[in-house]
C-alpha cells in the first residue's frame, strides 16, 4: 500500500518533470537542425528546412510533439540523438554505468568518510585533532578540481607511472582490477572536492546535539561522552544529514563533469552538456529523467530511513498519508 | 565528634567553590566562594534568579561544566569522595551511582528518537553492563512504577512526544534514579510544568528521596517550591549564597534584604490594592563582579560599607546564616519588613 | 454599567490533527471585556488561552463565533476592511518571549517607532525618535537605551520595550499573552506594577493571559478559567477565589503554590478527574457576575 503510493508519486513526478523539460528545452534559443546536419543546416533553403523539420517531427506545436514523445516513450522508444544519429539508449548505454560507478562509489565514500570525520571532530571538539582536521578540510576544499586532477596525473601517471592517466579501462581490456586502477585518480578528485563540505556539516549538526539537554541527562547517569555521541547524538543528527545527502546525489554525480573531461573518462557528464548545448532534445530528455529519477528515489529512501529513526517524522508522515486518504 | 567524622557523615560537602567562565567580554565569575553541605535524607533548596549561578553550581557538583569553565574549591566531596581531582573517566563511573540530575524541560532532556523504556534501560545498564535482558526490563518497569507512571508495560514502548509534560518528567526522574544515586540534583524540575502537575512532581520527589534515604538539591527560582519541599533553603544572588537556613527560618525570619525583597515581591503575599514591592534595578553583571556587596545598589538598607567590602556570612542561629552587614553589631537596627506571620 | 469594549461570542477554533480528527482548541468561548478593566484568562498549557488571544488579534481566523470590538465584527472581512485603521491601531499584543518577538537587529528606537512608520502616522511628539524616547520613559526606562539592540537588554527591559512598542499606537485594548512568565521574580513585580499603573492612571483595557493564578489574583478585575478549550467559570476575581464553583477551578486554585512552608504543607488539594469533565453543559449564571459551566454545580 505504502510502496504503491510511493511508486505512483514517483511516476507522477517523472511525468511532470518530463513535460517541464520538454517545454523548456524547446524554449531555449538554438537550432536543432545544426546538431543533426552540422554546417549543412546553415546552407539550407527555407523549403528544405521545413521539410527536414517535418521529417524530424519538429514542426508540430509543442504539446503535440510532447504527446507523440510520451506515446513513443511508453512503447520503449525514447527517440534518436540528433548529434550521434543513433538511438539515445545506445548512446548512453555504455556511459551510464561508468558515471554510476564513479559517482555512486564516490558518493558512498563521501557519505561514510564525512560521517566518520564529523564524528571524530565532534568527539574531540576544540582539541588539536579537530582543529587540524578543520584546517586540512578548508584547504582541500579550496583546491580547484582540474588543478588537483592535473597534479595527480603528473605525479602518479607521468613521474611514478603507477596509475593510468585517462579512460575507464585499458585498450586491451582488463577486468575488475583494471577498472579499479582507472578509477583511483578520478575518484580521489571527486571525493576531495566534496568531502569536507559534508564532514563539516555533520560535525556542526552533531555539536548542536551535544549541547542538548538529553546529553546532560545521559551523562549524569554515568554514560561516557563517546557512548552518548554514538548512541544519541548521531541518531538525532542523522535525519537532517540524510536529507541533505539525498538532495546532493545529482550534485555529486553531475559534478563529475570536470573530472570526466580531464581524465577523458567516458561518462555521461559530457553528454549532458552537449545535449543541452546542441538542442539534442531526445538525449536531453532521457538524461534529465534519469537524474530526476535518481534524486526522487534517493529522497524517498532518505525519508524512509528517517521515518525509521525518528518517530516524529513517522507521525508526521502518517498524518500526511491519512490526510491524503481523506482528501 | 571530630571534624573528620562530621565530614564523613555529610552527603555533600562544598567548601569555597568558585566557577569562572572564560568569555569574550572577560572572565565571568558565575559562582563565588560558595560553601554548603547536605545530610542524608535532607532536601536543600537553592533559590535565585536567572544568572545567579545556581545552575553552574549544580553542574560543578556533577562535573558536567563545559571545558571553558574553571572550578576552584577548598572542598568538593560527594558521600565522602573528593571529586576535585577526578578525571572524566573516573567521574563517569561515579555519576548515576553517587549523584544524578534532573533538568528543567522534560521535553528536551529526553532523546526524542528513543523509546522511554530503552532510555531508562540504558541508564540501568550504565553501571551494570552485564545485566540480563529480562532483569533489566524488570528493573525498568519497577522504576517506572516507582515514579508513578501508570501501566508501565504499555508505556514502555512509547516515545517522549507521546507523553504529557508531567509523565515525561517522571520518566526523567526514573532515568536519574536508575543507579540508586545517593544525591539527586534537580534543576528547576517543575518550572516547565502546569500548576496542578507541579505539586505532584514535588511530592513524588520528596517521597522517593525519603524512601531511598538520598539527599537532594532542589534548584528553583520559585520560593513556593522551596516552601513546599525543602528542609533547608539557600538564597543565591550574583554567584554567592546570601542567606541559608532551615526553610522555616528563611520564610518566617529572613535576615537578608534580598530575601525580604523576594518575599515582598510575590503577588500571593501582597496586600490587596497596594502596589507590589519590586526590587529596583536588575542583577549586576559578573564580569567582573561589583566591588563590595553585589546587592548594595538595589538595597534600600545598604550601608556605606556595603559598597566597599563584601559582607561575610553572619551566624543568626546554629543553622541560619546571612551575608549582610545589617547583622554586624555596629549596624543600625532595621525593622524587618516581611516575614513572621505572613498574610495571604 | 461600563461600556463593553470587546465582546467575544461563541468563539470556536480547532487545529487539524490529521486522520480527519481535530483538536478543539477553543470551543464556544464567550466573554465581554469592559472598558478600563483587566480581564484575566487563566488555564494550563493546551487550554486554548493563547488561541483566544490570537483570534482576538486577527492572527487566527476562528471557525465559528464572532468577536466584536467596539461593535465591529473583526472576523468579518468586509467590516474589518472598513475599520482596518481603527482595528490595527487600537488593539496591540504583547507576547511572552520578547527575545524572539523583537527583531534582534533593530535598535530600540526603531522597534518602538516602527508601528508609527509602518502606518504612516505623523508622530505626535515631533520626530519618531522623540516619540520612542517618550514611550520608553513612559514604561520606566531611560532614553539612553534608544540606541541599544535587544540582545544587549535584560529580559525585563526587553519586555518593557515590547510594551512601549505596543503603547506607541495609543491602543485602547492591550492583549498580553503570558507577558511575565519568562521573567524573574523581582522583575515580574516591576512589570506587574507597570500594568497596574497603565490601567489605573491611563485607563488601558487588558486581556491578560496567564497560567500563574497568584498574579491573576493580584492584577485582574475579572477572571475566566479555561479548560480544554471550554470556559468553565467566570467571575470577579475576589468572588472566584473566595467561592469557586466548578470542580476544575477548585482543583486549580488548590494547586496554587503558597510561599509559606507551614501552610503550603498543611493544606489539602482537590483533585480534578479529567474523565469526569462534562463539556456539554450550559454556561449558567449563578449570581449577576458569576457564571459556571454545567448548571448542577450552581448553588442556590
Amino acid at each position: 500500500m505504502k510502496l504503491a503510493r510511493r511508486l505512483c508519486s514517483l511516476l507522477l513526478s517523472l511525468l511532470v518533470l518530463s513535460a517541464a523539460v520538454f517545454w523548456i528545452a524547446r524554449l531555449a534559443p538554438g537550432d536543432p537542425l545544426v546538431s543533426y546536419y552540422g554546417q549543412r543546416a546553415e546552407r539550407m533553403t527555407p523549403e528544405q528546412r521545413a521539410r527536414e523539420e517535418a521529417r524530424l517531427g519538429l514542426d508540430a506545436p509543442i504539446h503535440v510533439q510532447y504527446v507523440r514523445w510520451l506515446r513513443n516513450a511508453l512503447h520503449g522508444d525514447l527517440g534518436v540523438s540528433f548529434k550521434y544519429k543513433r538511438d539515445v539508449v545506445d548512446v548512453i548505454r555504455g556511459r551510464v554505468s561508468n558515471t554510476l560507478l564513479l559517482g555512486g562509489v564516490g558518493f558512498a565514500l563521501i557519505f561514510s568518510m564525512a560521517l566518520g570525520l564529523g564524528l571524530l571532530c565532534a568527539r574531540f571538539e576544540g582539541r588539536p585533532l579537530d582543529k587540524i582536521l578543520c584546517k586540512l578540510g578548508t584547504l582541500s576544499s579550496c583546491i580547484p578540481e582540474f588543478w588537483l586532477s592535473l597534479l595527480l596525473i603528473l605525479i602518479f601517471s607521468v613521474y611514478l607511472r603507477v596509475l593510468p592517466s585517462s579512460g575507464a579501462w585499458s585498450v586491451d581490456g582488463g577486468g575488475a582490477a583494471d577498472r579499479l586502477r582507472h578509477l583511483i585518480l578520478p575518484m580521489t578528485v571527486v571525493v576531495t572536492g566534496h568531502l569536507w563540505y559534508y564532514a563539516y556539516m555533520i560535525r556542526n549538526r552533531l555539536l548542536e546535539e551535544v549541547r542538548a539537554d538529553y546529553v546532560l541527562l545521559a551523562r549524569s547517569t554515568g554514560l561516557g561522552r563517546r557512548r552518548v555521541l554514538l548512541r544519541h547524538c548521531l541518531r538525532n543528527a542523522l535525519p537532517s544529514y540524510l536529507s541533505i545527502m539525498a538532495i546532493s546525489v545529482p550534485h555529486i554525480m553531475g559534478g563529475t563533469y570536470v573530472v570526466e573531461t580531464v581524465f577523458s573518462y567516458p561518462g555521461i557528464g559530457t553528454l549532458c552538456y552537449e545535449s543541452a548545448r546542441y538542442q539534442d532534445y531526445d538525449l536531453l530528455m532521457v538524461l534529465c529523467l534519469l537524474s530526476g529519477a535518481v534524486v526522487i528515489v534517493c529522497n524517498m529512501l532518505a525519508q524512509a530511513i528517517n521515518e525509521h529513526i525518528d518517530p516524529r517524522v513517522r507521525a508526521a508522515a502518517a498524518e500526511r498519508a491519512e490526510a491524503d486518504g481523506h482528501g | 565528634m571530630t571534624a573528620d567524622a562530621d565530614r564523613a557523615e555529610k552527603l555533600l560537602d562544598v567548601g569555597r567553590l568558585s566557577v569562572t567562565f572564560a568569555s569574550p567580554a572577560g572572565a565571568v565569575e558565575a559562582v563565588r566562594d560558595v560553601s554548603l553541605d547536605l545530610a542524608p535524607g535532607e532536601i536543600l533548596a537553592i533559590v535565585g534568579e536567572s544568572g545567579c549561578g545556581k545552575s553552574a553550581l549544580c553542574r560543578a557538583i556533577m562535573k558536567l561544566l563545559p571545558a571553558s569553565a574553571r572550578v576552584q574549591a577548598d572542598r568538593l566531596a560527594v558521600a565522602g569522595t573528593d571529586i576535585r581531582g577526578l578525571s572524566e573517566r573516573d567521574m563517569c563511573a561515579l555519576r548515576g551511582r553517587l549523584c544524578s540530575m534532573v533538568f528543567q524541560d522534560p521535553m528536551t532532556s529526553l532523546d526524542p528518537t528513543m523509546r522511554i523504556g530503552a532510555q531508562i534501560a540504558e541508564a540501568v545498564l550504565a553501571h551494570e553492563p552485564g545485566m540480563k535482558k529480562d532483569a533489566v526490563r524488570r528493573r525498568v518497569l519497577e522504576l517506572m512504577d516507582m515514579v508513578g507512571i501508570e501501566d508501565p508495560p504499555a508505556r514502555y514502548r512509547l516515545y517522549p512526544h507521546d507523553l504529557s509534560g508531567g509523565m515525561r518528567q517522571r520518566a526523567v526522574l526514573a532515568i536519574a534514579l536508575a543507579s540508586r544515586p545517593r544525591l539527586l540534583i534537580a534543576d528547576e524540575p517543575t518550572t516547565a510544568l502546569d500548576v496542578t502537575v507541579q505539586g505532584q512532581i514535588l511530592d513524588l520527589l520528596r517521597d522517593i528521596q525519603r524512601g531511598l534515604g538520598a539527599g537532594a538539591v532542589l534548584v528553583t527560582h520559585d520560593l513556593a517550591v522551596a516552601a513546599r519541599a525543602a528542609d533547608r533553603t539557600a538564597v543565591m544572588y550574583a554567584g554567592r549564597i546570601v542567606e541559608i537556613g532551615t526553610t522555616e527560618e528563611i520564610f518566617y525570619d529572613p535576615r537578608h534584604p534580598y530575601t525580604w525583597g523576594l518575599l515582598a515581591s510575590l503577588p500571593s503575599l501582597a496586600a490587596e490594592g497596594r502596589p507590589l514591592y519590586a526590587i529596583p534595578g536588575m542583577p549586576p553583571t559578573l564580569s567582573p563582579p561589583p566591588k563590595g556587596d553585589a546587592f548594595a545598589c538595589r538595597n534600600r538598607y545598604a550601608l556605606a560599607i556595603d559598597y566597599d567590602q563584601a559582607p561575610p556570612l553572619f551566624q543568626v542561629s546554629p543553622t541560619h546564616y546571612a551575608a549582610t552587614w545589617l547583622l554586624d553589631p555596629r549596624a543600625p537596627a532595621v525593622a524587618r519588613p516581611v516575614g513572621g506571620e505572613l498574610h495571604v | 454599567m461600563c461600556e463593553t469594549l470587546l465582546d467575544v461570542r461563541g468563539l470556536c477554533h480547532s487545529f487539524p490533527l490529521g486522520a480527519g480528527r481535530y483538536l478543539r482548541a477553543v470551543d464556544g468561548v464567550s466573554f465581554r471585556i469592559r472598558k478600563g478593566e483587566i480581564f484575566g484568562l487563566v488555564g494550563e498549557s493546551g487550554s486554548g488561552k493563547s488561541t483566544v488571544a490570537r483570534c482576538v488579534m486577527n492572527i487566527l481566523r476562528p471557525q465559528a463565533g464572532s468577536i466584536l470590538y467596539r461593535g465591529v465584527d473583526v472576523c468579518d472581512p468586509a467590516q474589518f476592511r472598513a475599520n482596518r485603521r481603527m482595528l490595527q491601531t487600537e488593539r496591540q499584543i504583547i507576547f511572552q518571549d520578547s527575545s524572539s518577538s523583537l527583531d534582534q537587529r533593530m535598535k530600540v528606537a526603531d522597534i518602538i517607532a516602527e508601528p508609527l512608520a509602518v502606518n504612516h502616522i505623523v508622530p505626535p511628539r515631533g520626530s519618531l525618535r522623540a516619540e520612542a524616547a517618550f514611550q520608553l520613559r513612559y514604561v520606566g526606562m531611560d532614553p539612553a537605551y534608544l540606541d541599544r539592540y535587544p540582545p544587549e537588554l535584560s529580559g525585563g527591559q526587553r519586555q518593557r520595550v515590547a510594551i512601549a512598542r505596543a503603547l506607541t499606537m495609543e491602543p485602547s485594548l492591550l492583549v498580553a499573552d503570558e507577558p511575565i512568565a519568562a521573567l524573574d521574580v523581582s522583575i515580574q513585580a516591576q512589570i506587574i506594577n507597570l500594568f497596574r499603573h497603565l490601567q489605573a492612571e491611563h485607563g488601558f483595557t487588558f486581556l491578560f493571559i496567564a497560567h500563574d493564578l497568584a498574579v491573576v489574583r493580584y492584577l485582574c478585575d475579572r477572571v475566566g478559567v479555561l479548560y480544554r478549550g471550554k470556559l468553565v467559570e467566570m467571575a470577579p476575581t475576589k468572588e472566584l477565589f473566595d467561592r469557586p464553583l466548578h470542580p476544575y477551578t477548585k482543583a486549580l486554585l488548590s494547586a496554587i503554590p503558597i510561599p509559606d512552608p507551614r501552610r503550603e504543607r498543611a493544606r489539602t488539594r482537590f483533585h480534578f478527574d479529567e474523565a469526569a469533565f462534562d463539556r456539554t453543559g450550559g454556561f449558567v449564571q449563578v449570581s449577576p457576575e458569576h457564571f459556571v459551566l454545567g448548571g448542577k454545580e450552581a448553588e442556590p
